[in-house]
């Protein structure tokens, strides 16, 4: 059984990375339509601003946050201007093609310029260190993460459903043309969806960071899939489903492992793509209902 | 009677045109431009038979990757040389597969169908999954395959990969299969079936409507992909010389797909123009990527240079010309209308 507990528990680092993604993928995907398969690269630049001023630039670690945030907000703003904005309404393949062209263009070309080594990213010291309750360890990082997750995730649902703001979006998400007769300026609200969607991306990253200990250019890869699935499965612009649904696959993926002989761990990916399919056949809608949508 | 003749005759100098050019650029090609030209056949072959399933059906598939996974594995253990078989110790195959070296013919064929079926697999999610979801569930068929291949080290030695394949691939094997695909293609979109995929394409209630059985033309069309497909990666893998289970992810499969958009999806001629554009593209700036020194400048080493071009090309085009350069249209329309009539 403690075994059993201790696993879950090591998942939660892990499912806060995941849900926080999926909490700012749903809302792009509610909103506009779009998979933004990009968003894996705007959690890893988040990241690497993280490591770029921390750990080569040796600064205090709240400049860290603030350069991983600017550069996640830039990065995922300039990625909506040139590949999605020009193409928005011809469907939604399309928008997924642009969205895995910018993917690639990104990462191969931070892989060119950083290359895909393991960088030590440094994190504060407050922050290390253990709990012993009987037989279970638990890392004071992963309470840290839980608890900035589980906050934001608060306050993104409740945006979502009270401000009026919230009301916009998920306004826009029914009918972006009705809305915008109602006075509705569609155009600012879907930036500040993608300003809010690639803050979550910076935190994320930064959470990576502090969980691993190492950022590399080609981390976005498995996130960004984890995540959009936890979405799928969440339901379609449903932000607490989003979160629930991040940690129901890290907590699986992390038992699947668990109880698997050693030889098969590689198998991970599999688990999710497996929940994945299993929810879009027995129940489309996702397991949550749609928030947004 | 007399129209007759003119149809065979017409035939002859075809394939009697088919058989100089090759023989002549089999001996004119060398190195470099022998392979690119090679490449280049392959490109076509994939990207004509991923046409069918993305520009006909209308289903958006990036999980080809997985088939040609499976054609090419099942290939490589036929094809492999005993010797270099035995010597693996991990690999655990039943001892008649380490026992035998066939030839490319059989070995094209095996894979194909091996290939056929797993493609056969993929029509499940297209009962169910539309649109964009069908996309996304492709993509995990694909890392579904990928991961499977790595993990699994008794059958396909894991990422370690194969190596030591006899180098079958030829201009004659390339580009008489590419030729024949090209023809049967453009048969096929004339054809009651050909047009009962485009019509599942542009709508497919309305296609059931008027009595296609959309399961079977399903299978149909998924079946015929996979099966140029495999075919495809199998000359390919012996072409490379070498089979690692990543050899076809999503970068590879990326490539397909930027083919058929460039060229515009549905259209056969298309195809080939967009294996061209990217043949030409990728393999002429390879040599970009090791860096080298301009002018007394020293341009340094640029790994996935072609990778990210090929992106922002894709990105162009979809911004600029979404149809792709030849819609839906073909070449070859005028050509061909007269032999169906």
């Amino acid at each position: 059984m403690s075994y059993f507990i201790q696993q879950v528990l090591n998942a939660l680092g892990w499912g806060s990375v995941i849900a926080l993604l999926a909490a700012g993928y749903t809302m792009t995907f509610g909103i506009i339509g779009l998979v933004n398969f990009a968003y894996g690269e705007v959690f890893m630049i988040g990241a690497f601003a993280a490591y770029f001023a921390v750990t080569v630039f040796n600064l205090p670690f709240w400049v860290g946050i603030l350069a991983s945030l600017i550069g996640a907000i830039v990065i995922g703003l300039a990625i909506e201007r040139i590949a999605f904005k020009p193409v928005r309404g011809s469907g939604m393949i399309t928008l997924f093609i642009t969205s895995l062209g910018a993917s690639i263009i990104v990462k191969n070309l931070s892989i060119m310029l950083f290359d895909d080594s393991l960088k030590n990213f440094k994190v504060p010291n407050f922050y290390s260190g253990v709990y012993l309750l009987g037989d279970i360890i638990v890392f004071k990082k992963s309470i840290l993460i839980f608890l900035i997750t589980i906050t934001l995730g608060i306050m993104l649902v409740y945006l979502v459903k009270n401000t009026k703001l919230g009301i916009a979006m998920r306004g826009i998400s029914y009918d972006s043309k009705i809305s915008e007769t109602l006075g509705v300026n569609t155009e600012r609200i879907i930036i500040i969806t993608f300003i809010i969607a690639s803050f979550l991306g910076g935190i994320a990253g930064i959470l990576w960071g502090m969980l691993f200990g190492s950022v590399k250019a080609s981390m976005g890869a498995i996130p960004v899939v984890d995540a959009f699935i936890a979405s799928v499965i969440g339901g379609v612009g449903n932000v607490f489903g989003a979160i629930v649904s991040g940690y129901i696959l890290a907590i699986g993926s992390s038992l699947f492992i668990a109880y698997l002989p050693s030889e098969l761990v590689g198998l991970k990916p599999l688990f999710v793509w497996v929940v994945f399919f299993i929810i879009l056949i027995f129940k489309p809608s996702g397991l949550f209902r749609a928030n947004i949508k | 009677m007399k129209f007759e003749k003119k149809i065979i005759g017409k035939y002859i100098l075809v394939i009697g045109l088919f058989f100089l050019t090759f023989y002549l650029l089999e001996k004119i090609l060398s190195g470099f431009w022998l392979t690119l030209f090679l490449l280049f056949g392959i490109n076509v072959i994939l990207a004509i038979s991923l046409n069918i399933i993305n520009g006909w059906i209308g289903f958006f598939s990036i999980g080809h990757g997985g088939i040609m996974l499976v054609g090419a594995y099942v290939a490589a253990f036929l094809t492999l040389p005993t010797s270099f078989k035995k010597g693996i110790i991990n690999l655990h195959l039943p001892a008649f597969i380490l026992n035998i070296q066939i030839p490319l013919l059989p070995a094209l064929l095996i894979g194909g169908i091996f290939g056929t079926i797993t493609g056969i697999i993929l029509v499940l999610p297209a009962i169910r999954l539309r649109g964009f979801y069908f996309c996304a569930g492709t993509l995990g068929f694909n890392i579904i395959m990928t991961t499977l291949a790595e993990n699994l080290p008794n059958i396909t030695n894991g990422a370690m990969g194969l190596r030591g394949f006899p180098a079958y691939t030829n201009i004659w094997w390339v580009w008489g299969i590419a030729i024949f695909l090209i023809y049967i293609t453009l048969m096929l979109k004339k054809s009651y079936i050909g047009r009962a995929f485009i019509s599942i394409g542009k709508d497919q209630c309305l296609a059931e409507h008027m009595g296609i059985n959309l399961l079977k033309y399903k299978i149909y069309a998924f079946g015929i992909s996979a099966f140029f497909t495999s075919i495809g990666a199998i000359l390919w893998v012996h072409l490379i010389l070498n089979l690692f289970p990543a050899a076809f992810s999503l970068t590879f499969v990326f490539t397909v797909v930027t083919m058929i958009v460039i060229g515009g999806m549905g259209s056969v001629s298309g195809s080939i123009i967009g294996a061209a554009i990217v043949t030409l593209f990728t393999d002429t700036l390879a040599p970009l990527e090791e860096g080298f020194s301009f002018l007394g400048f020293q341009v340094p080493q640029a790994l996935g240079l072609t990778t990210i071009l090929l992106g922002i090309l894709l990105i162009v085009v979809l911004i600029k010309k979404p149809e792709g350069i030849m819609g839906e249209r073909e070449i070859f329309h005028k050509l061909f209308k007269e032999k169906i009539n």
